[in-house]
């Protein structure tokens, strides 16, 4: 196993998020290291994709700040953050469903692939969409998927699917990738193939962090585990640690949703 | 991967012999038409621009009701250019393009940050305030009777040649020029990654945003370069007729772009070509030969509803779906048989 | 002192028709999901409900009003069950027929009357002087019945059993399909209250607006307005609008000129539309 960086690449701290009355990110503090694989836990409705949606731009902060690489990005647009290296995933199937398979990586290749607008109007810019579509093919491969270029997105199968949403947010070239939910709907097998695949992600130098239900997955994947309840930091610390917590077993049996996934 | 590419070669030929008969076809047609249906192919011509335009803002999923209004922009900026600062007509036109497209730039920024019915009402109510200034103000627009005595293209008076534009037929023939080229550089911009990201954002835009897309940026572009476009057609418009007014840029004839764009349907490139020609077609011949005039906008309406019920794909999608039928009952009897019931 | 005195009485003549329309609108959206884009032709039936009846066959003005409110919920009716209910799930499209519909409204009224304006005489001549402001009987009433009606309304959706299921159905439809409420029938009584609404601030207004067959166009933009100032989905909040809109527009074209009280009250709806862009649908955006 790699041993993570000590530089923090993703920080939130004091990280809060309402909606009306409800406080679903609530003072939340982590730090997450560089080449670490960094899992989020937490019982169903603890706040763990909102404070996704915080870090990556969907949501502003309600207070406290995100630092990306030591810089302030708290607020900033999502598409933003995402020219800066900081790329998330969707819990489900979100993708550009109308789309074949290689146009989906196509559009995640947004950023590489820059060209005019008149260059794109005549026919210039063939040289890096060429380029765009070679690193795209390259990316199929990297998840198995090259066979299935021409398919329309509808045709894949879950797992299939939910490969694909991580190889388009791939394309995109991040530093940090944040993965909701990778595993969910997915076959014991399927499931030993992405960890194998967000390892090797990892080992090309991209900070991940995931939430994920399979704490068998979890554990074995992460260096390190944050677990959050109520939108609040519960415990922090490595794999084994985490799992013999008592306030995390309490957690978790305290929410019955929580309990059936952490099998 | 030989026999791909003499395939290609194969359909690319195919094509283009296709597009040239088109053209050929579209040269000969003026001379088989009277005067006044000369008159009417004119204005079909600038309304496949007008449609075709709109239907490069939808591809990002947003449905404005004030196309039309920003046709009248193009259409008074270039009048009014020519009129009180004698710019050449030709010129004024492009400018009204871009005037046109100034104004959604300007409109953008409120407008996308709505969205669905927000953006649909939003986008009526700043064609309603633009169509009201207009009507309010008699300098320089002219109040609700418009602009009258617009400047018509200028006649080519070389010593070879001598177009005059007050013709139908050679008005015709330039509208279809500027249309042709207009079509061209839109089927373009589809074509390219910009048009691949208006359709990404169109269906997930949270997805395209969380790889760079910038959603409002396309949302703009999309939305000034449709806007340019309906400009050009306001243009062309303007000078062939003479004359503007508030009401020719109402939300009445937004209906119609709707009706167009829906009934062809928007899918593809060709759907809205097609709504406008067949209904414009259906419109002009059909209902002027049964003396059904006043009935139109009834007819319209009709067509609008019922195409939003049976036909939810447009025109576009009659002819695949009439093929596979028409496959399906050549092979009927042997294939129902197959079939469990 | 004076002008701006019956400046406010006429402007709580037009709180009260607006109001009607408004609230129909904001029926009809809040349990069908559809922005009711022939909502001013339907208003534009009602008031030719009036010059029908009223007008050329001399029934008496009040049943011709009750007349207009019942056939225009039927029309209601008529476009739920035809357009709406099989475009329930493609609001985009709903909208969209109903455009169509208008259309077709709009010619009927021209077959039927012609495109010229419809003459209403008044039903009665009298008016009374509140502090020296005018208000004529014809007003006046159109003021009570905007009262009484929007007050049973009130009372009905409070206390019936059809408000807990319209309320239920506008909130979240299909857990209220699982409660045993059936969304049919809650969208046809909707459909009827909220045409019927339009239908009869037409009928009332008709003697004091000369109807035409394409006066619906500037009621759908009042209506508009008043709706998303309101807040979309709130019957109060679409009360409230119309008598805030109807001040702020009678009050402008009084004091400069109906043109630029129609440019104040869209800039007023856009103003809105900037600061809360998304309206009901707050949650799918960012905040
Ligand atoms: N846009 C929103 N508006 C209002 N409340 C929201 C919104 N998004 C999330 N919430 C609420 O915030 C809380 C946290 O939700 P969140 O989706 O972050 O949980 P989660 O940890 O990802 O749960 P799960 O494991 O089920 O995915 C929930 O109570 C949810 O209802
Ligand atoms: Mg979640």
């Amino acid at each position: 196993m790699n041993v993570p960086g000590e530089r923090p690449i993703l920080e939130a701290r004091g990280l809060t998020r309402r909606f009306g009355g409800l406080v679903a990110v609530n003072n939340f503090s982590f730090s997450v290291h560089e080449d670490a694989i960094h899992g989020l836990i937490g019982p169903n409705g603890a706040g763990k994709t909102t404070t996704f949606n915080v870090i990556s731009g969907f949501y502003a902060p309600t207070a406290g700040r995100v630092l990306f690489r030591g810089l302030d990005i708290s607020g900033r647009k999502t598409s933003a953050l995402a020219a800066m290296g900081l790329v998330r995933t969707f819990q489900g199937s979100t993708l550009f469903q109308e789309f074949s398979v290689l146009d989906n990586v196509r559009v995640g290749r947004h950023l590489g692939a820059r060209a005019g607008f008149l260059s794109r109007l005549i026919g210039t810019d063939r040289i890096s969409e060429r380029e765009a579509d070679a690193k795209a093919r390259e990316t199929l491969a990297f998840f198995g998927l090259e066979e299935l270029a021409g398919e329309p997105v509808s045709n894949l199968p879950h797992g299939h699917q939910r490969m694909l949403g991580m190889a388009v947010a791939l394309a995109a070239e991040p530093k940090v990738l944040l993965l909701d939910e990778p595993f969910t709907g997915m076959n014991p097998e399927e499931t030993r193939r992405m960890m194998a695949l967000v390892r090797r992600i990892r080992d090309r130098g991209v900070t991940i962090m995931l939430v994920e239900h399979d704490m068998q997955a979890v554990m074995n994947l992460c260096d390190i585990i944050t677990v959050m309840n109520f939108g609040a930091l519960l415990v922090e610390g490595a794999p084994e640690a985490v799992r013999n917590d008592p306030a995390v077993i309490e957690a978790y049996l305290g929410s019955t949703d929580g309990a059936g996934h952490a099998s | 991967m030989q026999a791909a590419g003499t395939g290609g070669l194969v359909r690319r030929t195919a094509w283009r012999l296709r597009l040239v008969f088109l053209f050929a076809m579209l040269a000969a047609l003026p001379y088989l038409l009277s005067y006044s249906q000369q008159e009417i192919a004119v204005l079909l011509v600038i309304n496949v621009l007008l449609v075709c335009s709109y239907r490069l803002l939808t591809l990002t999923g947003e449905w404005s009701l004030g196309h039309v209004v920003i046709m009248g922009v193009g259409a008074y900026a270039s009048a009014l250019l020519a009129k009180q600062f004698g710019v050449p007509v030709p010129l004024s036109m492009l400018l009204g393009g871009c005037m046109a497209a100034a104004t959604a730039a300007l409109l953008s920024f409120p407008l996308f940050r709505m969205k669905g019915f927000y953006f649909l009402i939003g986008s009526f109510a700043a064609g309603e305030i633009i169509r009201l200034i207009w009507k309010r103000f008699t300098d320089p627009f002219g109040g609700p009777k418009g602009l009258k005595r617009i400047d018509p293209f200028p006649d080519i008076e070389a010593s070879f040649l001598s177009v005059d534009f007050y013709e139908p037929v050679n008005y015709y023939f330039l509208a279809l020029a500027v249309v042709s080229v207009s079509l061209f550089v839109l089927y373009r911009i589809e074509r390219s990654r910009i048009g691949l990201t208006f359709h990404a954002i169109h269906w997930q835009d949270r997805l395209a945003e969380s790889v760079g897309v910038d959603t409002f940026r396309y949302r703009t572009l999309a939305f000034v370069i449709a806007s340019f476009f309906a400009g050009i057609a306001g243009g062309l418009y303007a000078h062939y007729v003479g004359a503007v007014n508030p009401t020719r840029f109402s939300v009445d004839q937004m209906v119609y772009v709707l009706v167009w764009a829906i009934v062809g349907g928007t899918a593809t490139f060709h759907g809205p070509i097609l709504g406008v020609v067949v209904l414009t077609v259906i419109n002009e011949i059909v209902l002027r030969a049964l003396g059904l005039d006043t009935a139109r906008p009834l007819i319209y309406g009709a067509i609008l509803i019922l195409s939003v019920l049976y036909l939810p794909n447009g025109l576009e999608s009659l002819g695949p779906r009439l093929q596979a039928r028409w496959r399906r009952w050549r092979g009927g009897p042997a294939a129902a048989g197959r079939e469990p019931a | 002192m004076d002008l701006l005195w019956q400046t406010a009485v006429n402007a709580t003549y037009a709180a009260s028709y607006m109001a009607l329309i408004a609230v129909g609108l904001v029926m009809i959206f809040g349990v069908m999901g559809v922005i009711n884009f022939a909502h001013g032709e339907l208003y534009m039936v009602g008031a030719y409900c009036v010059v029908f009846l009223y007008a050329q066959e001399t029934f008496p003005f009040l049943l011709a009003v009750a007349a207009g409110l019942v056939f225009v919920g039927f029309v209601g009716i008529v476009m739920e069950r035809t357009m709406f209910r099989p475009l329930r799930d493609n609001p985009l499209g709903g909208l969209i027929a109903s455009i169509g519909f208008l259309l077709i409204l709009q010619t009927l009224a021209v077959f039927g009357f012609g495109r010229r304006m419809g003459h209403v005489p008044p039903s009665t001549q009298g008016k009374i002087e509140i502090f020296g402001a005018i208000l004529t009987y014809q007003r006046l009433f159109v003021i009570v019945a905007a009262i009484l009606l929007l007050a049973a309304l009130w009372a009905f959706l409070k206390r019936s059993k059809f408000g807990r299921a319209l309320r239920a159905c506008a909130q979240d439809a299909e857990a209220a399909s699982l409660q045993g409420i059936s969304m049919n029938q809650t969208a046809r009584v909707a459909m009827f209250i909220g045409a019927g609404l339009a239908g009869v601030a037409g009928a009332l207004t008709a003697p004091l607006v000369s109807p035409t067959p394409y006066i619906g166009h500037s009621i759908i933009v009042t209506a508009f307005i008043i709706i998303i100032v309101g807040g979309v989905g709130s019957l109060e909040g679409a009360v409230i609008a119309a008598v805030l809109y109807a001040f702020v527009h009678t009050f402008v074209t009084t004091f400069f000129d109906g043109v630029i009280a129609n440019i104040v009250g869209l800039a007023l709806m856009l103003a809105v539309l900037i600061v809360r862009p998304t309206g009901l649908f707050g949650a799918r955006e960012r905040a």
